[in-house]
C-alpha cells in the first residue's frame, strides 16, 4: 500500500472544505473549518465528542446546511442552491453510526433501492450488483434476510455495501464501529481496510487509532468545532503539535 | 347559487338552542358520571387476582365496545319500552354504558403503570385490599388516567348527539326542529356544529390546564 | 335461530352488506384522504398544512350525525344540487374519518427516526422518493393496530347512516321491527352481529401487525 499513487492528487483535491462555520441555533458547532482531500486519500477525522466530526462529514455530503464557507466534492459545490443534492450523493456515500438500514426490506432490497429509484438501473442488473456486493462484504448468504435478524456487525457490512451500490467517489463513515460490540469491529473493519486498499477516498470519523495507524493517509483533530490538528499519519502519531492532542490521543491510546 | 345565507332566523330560535345546549351538557355531565363509576369498577376488576373478575372485565369491555352506539341507545329505548324509561335516561344509559367500557380501558391501564410494588408495600404495611387501592395506587393511577379522560369527555359530548335520534331533546334534535321551522338548513347545522365545537374545546383545555396545575401542587408537595 | 329473524334474514342481511360495503369504501377513501393530509403535515407543506390543521381540528370537534347532515341537508341546501343518503354518508364518512386517520398516521410517521431519513437520502434518493419508499412504509406498518381501530369504529358508525334512510344494517334491522315488534330479539341480533364482525377485523388487524411489523 504505497503512498506512491497518492502523489499529485492534492493538484485536484477531491473534497475541498474552505472555511465552514456552522451554527445550530445559538450553539457554534463548526468553527472555520479547513481542508482538502485527495483522490485516494484515506482521512482519518478524530477529536472529543462534541467536537463536531460528524456534523462536519454530514455537511460534505449536504445532510447538514451550514451558514459560511463552501464545500466543494469534485468540483461541485455542496453549499450551491443550484447543485443537484440527490444526483451529488449518488457519488458520495455514507455509512451511519447506528447503520440505518431500512428495517422494512431484505439485505438485498436495502442495497437494490437507491440503485433502481435514483440511479434508474433495471432490477435485474441492480439484484446482480447487490448480490456480487454483498459476497464483497461477506454476506451472500444473508440477501434476504431482515435487519432484525442480523447482528450488528453484519447490519453495518450491509451498510457498507449498500453505501458502495452506486460506485461512489467518495465514501464517509461516521463513527462506523461506535455503535458496534467489541468482537464485532474487527469484520467491520476489514472490509473499509479492503476499501482503502482499493484505492478508495475515505473519510473516517472514528476513535479506532489501531485502524487509523494502520491504513490512513492523514489524521485531522477537531476540538470545538475546530480543525486543530491536520497532519500526516506518522508525524500526528508521533508528536502531535497540539495540548489537546496529546491529551486525547493518551487517553484514547491508554486503553 | 340561489340560497343566501341568513342567520336571522337562528337567533330568533335562540332559546330552543339554548334549551337544546343545557340538555347536551346535562346529559353528557350524567353519562360521564356513571361511565366513570362503571369505568372504574370495571377496569380495577381487570387489575383483580380472580380470574372470573378479570374475565367478566374482559367481557364487559368487548361486549359494550364493539355494538354501535346506536343499538345501545335502540336497546333501552325501543328494546326495554316496556319499562318506560324516559328518553333522556335511555340516552344516559346508553351513553354510560358505552362510554364506561372505554374508561374501563383507561382506568386499566392507568392501574397497570403504577409499579406493582406499591400496592405490595401498602398490603405489606398492614392495610387492606381496599385501602391500599384508595390510598396508594388510585392516586398514583390518577395522574396517567385524567389526560386520557378529557379525550373520553370530549367524545361522550359528540357521542351525545345520538340520543337526538331517540328523541332526547338536545341540541342535535333542536336542530332539526329548527331546520323543520326556517328551513335555514345550512345555517342551523353549521351553527350546530360550531357549537359543539366550542364546547368541546372548552372542556379539553379546561381539563388540561385543571391536570396542569394538579400536576405543579404535587410537584410541590413532593419538594417540600 | 328465533323464527322472527330467519323469516327477515334476507332482508337483514342485505343491509348488512350495504354496511360492509359503505365501510370498505370509507376505509379506503379514508385511509388515502389521511395519508395525504399527513404528509403534507410532516412535510409542513406551507399554506396546505394550515388549512389541514385546521381540517382536522374541525372534524374532531363535530360529532358524526352533525357533520352527516351537513352533508345530506345542509351542503345540498347552500349550493343547491341533489344527492343520495348513500353518496352523502361515503362522502361525510371519508371526511370524518380521514381527519382521524390522519392524525394517526403522522404520528406514525412521526416515530420515524429523523437519521433514517438521512440515510435514504445519503443514497441519493430525493425527498419525496425518501417519504415514498421509507418512511411512509415504516409508519404505516408501525400503526396497523391504531388504523384497524379506526376501521372498527367506522363499521360501528355505519349505523348512524340509518337515520337519513340509508338501507344499511341497522335502518333494515329497525324496519323489521317495526313491522314484526320484538326489539330484544332482533336488536340481540344485530348487537351479536356487529360483535363478532368487529373482532373479527380487530384479529385480522393484529394477524397483519404480526406479519408486517417492523422494530
Amino acid at each position: 500500500m504505497a503512498a506512491a499513487h497518492k502523489v499529485n492528487s492534492m493538484d485536484n483535491p477531491t473534497i475541498v472544505i474552505d472555511d465552514v462555520s456552522k451554527a445550530y441555533g445559538s450553539t457554534q458547532v463548526l468553527r472555520n473549518c479547513s481542508t482538502r482531500i485527495g483522490k485516494g486519500e484515506v482521512v482519518v477525522v478524530c477529536g472529543p465528542s462534541g467536537s463536531g466530526k460528524s456534523t462536519l462529514i454530514k455537511c460534505v455530503n449536504g445532510l447538514e446546511p451550514f451558514q459560511s464557507g463552501s464545500i466543494t466534492v469534485e468540483g461541485i459545490e455542496v453549499g450551491s442552491p443550484r447543485t443537484n443534492l440527490p444526483k451529488l450523493r449518488m457519488r458520495i456515500g455514507m455509512v451511519f453510526q447506528h447503520f440505518e438500514l431500512y428495517p422494512h426490506m431484505t439485505a438485498l432490497e436495502n442495497i437494490m433501492l437507491a440503485q433502481v429509484r435514483a440511479l434508474k438501473r433495471s432490477r435485474v442488473e441492480a439484484e446482480t450488483r447487490s448480490r456480487s456486493l454483498l459476497k464483497r462484504v461477506g454476506l451472500e448468504a444473508k440477501a434476504d434476510s431482515r435487519p432484525a435478524n442480523l447482528s450488528g456487525g453484519q447490519q453495518q457490512r450491509v451498510a457498507i455495501a449498500r453505501a458502495l451500490a452506486l460506485d461512489p467517489q467518495v465514501m464517509l463513515f461516521d463513527e462506523p464501529t461506535s455503535a458496534l460490540d467489541p468482537e464485532m469491529i474487527s469484520e467491520v473493519l476489514d472490509v473499509m481496510i479492503e476499501l482503502a486498499g482499493e484505492g478508495m477516498t475515505m473519510v473516517v470519523v472514528t476513535h479506532e487509532m489501531g485502524f487509523a495507524r494502520r491504513v490512513a493517509d492523514r489524521v485531522i483533530f477537531m476540538d470545538q468545532g475546530r480543525i486543530v490538528e491536520d497532519a500526516a499519519k506518522e508525524p500526528f502519531f508521533a508528536a502531535p503539535a497540539s495540548e489537546r492532542a496529546r491529551e486525547f490521543l493518551s487517553k484514547i491510546l491508554a486503553h | 347559487m340561489n340560497y343566501t345565507l341568513q342567520f336571522g332566523p337562528i337567533w330568533d330560535n335562540r332559546a330552543l338552542i339554548l334549551d337544546g345546549f343545557i340538555t347536551t351538557i346535562l346529559l353528557s355531565a350524567a353519562a360521564l358520571v356513571l361511565a366513570i363509576l362503571i369505568g372504574v369498577l370495571v377496569g380495577t376488576a381487570a387489575t383483580a387476582q380472580g380470574r372470573t373478575a378479570r374475565a367478566l372485565s374482559v367481557a364487559y369491555v368487548e361486549s359494550m365496545r364493539n355494538i354501535p352506539l346506536l343499538i345501545h341507545m335502540y336497546f333501552w329505548y325501543n328494546g326495554l319500552s316496556f319499562l318506560k324509561i324516559p328518553a333522556f335516561w335511555c340516552g344516559v344509559l346508553g351513553l354510560s354504558l358505552y362510554s364506561g367500557a372505554y374508561v374501563a380501558e383507561i382506568v386499566r391501564s392507568g392501574i397497570g403503570s403504577v409499579p406493582r410494588g406499591q400496592r405490595q408495600a401498602a398490603l405489606a404495611s398492614g392495610l387492606t385490599n381496599v385501602q391500599a387501592m384508595l390510598f396508594v395506587v388510585y392516586p398514583q393511577a390518577i395522574r396517567a388516567i385524567i389526560p386520557s379522560l378529557a379525550s373520553v369527555f370530549s367524545q361522550l359530548i359528540k357521542d351525545s348527539s345520538l340520543a337526538s335520534v331517540i328523541a332526547v331533546a338536545d341540541i342535535t334534535y333542536q336542530a332539526s326542529a329548527i331546520e323543520g321551522q326556517t328551513f335555514r338548513t345550512f345555517e342551523i347545522y353549521i351553527t350546530v356544529c360550531l357549537l359543539y365545537l366550542a364546547l368541546v374545546t372548552a372542556v379539553s383545555q379546561t381539563l388540561t390546564i385543571l391536570s396542569g396545575t394538579r400536576d405543579g401542587l404535587a410537584r410541590r408537595v413532593a419538594d417540600a | 335461530m328465533p323464527e322472527v329473524i330467519l323469516k327477515n334474514l334476507p332482508f337483514m342481511l342485505q343491509g348488512l352488506a350495504t354496511s360492509l360495503q359503505i365501510s370498505a369504501m370509507v376505509a379506503f377513501g379514508g385511509t388515502l384522504l389521511g395519508l395525504v393530509v399527513a404528509v403534507i403535515l410532516y412535510s409542513r407543506v406551507p399554506v396546505l398544512s394550515a388549512v389541514s390543521r385546521i381540517y382536522i381540528e374541525f372534524i374532531r370537534g363535530t360529532p358524526l350525525l352533525v357533520v352527516l347532515f351537513i352533508a345530506f341537508f345542509g351542503l345540498p341546501a347552500l349550493f343547491g344540487y341533489q344527492t343520495t343518503a348513500y353518496k352523502a354518508t361515503v362522502v361525510a364518512f371519508i371526511l370524518f374519518i380521514g381527519a382521524y386517520l390522519a392524525e394517526d398516521i403522522r404520528s406514525g410517521l412521526m416515530t420515524v427516526k429523523p437519521t433514517l431519513t438521512q440515510a435514504a437520502l445519503a443514497t441519493g434518493l430525493t425527498h419525496g422518493q425518501a417519504l415514498r419508499f421509507v418512511v411512509v412504509p415504516i409508519a404505516v406498518r408501525r400503526i396497523i393496530p391504531t388504523l384497524f381501530n379506526q376501521y372498527v369504529r367506522l363499521f360501528k358508525f355505519t349505523s348512524v347512516a340509518s337515520v337519513i334512510g340509508v338501507s344499511e344494517f341497522t335502518g333494515n334491522a329497525m324496519l323489521v321491527n317495526a313491522r314484526e315488534f320484538q326489539p330484544v330479539t332482533i336488536l340481540a341480533f344485530v348487537a351479536l352481529t356487529y360483535l363478532v364482525i368487529c373482532l373479527i377485523l380487530s384479529g385480522i388487524g393484529r394477524w397483519l401487525y404480526a406479519r408486517l411489523a417492523v422494530n
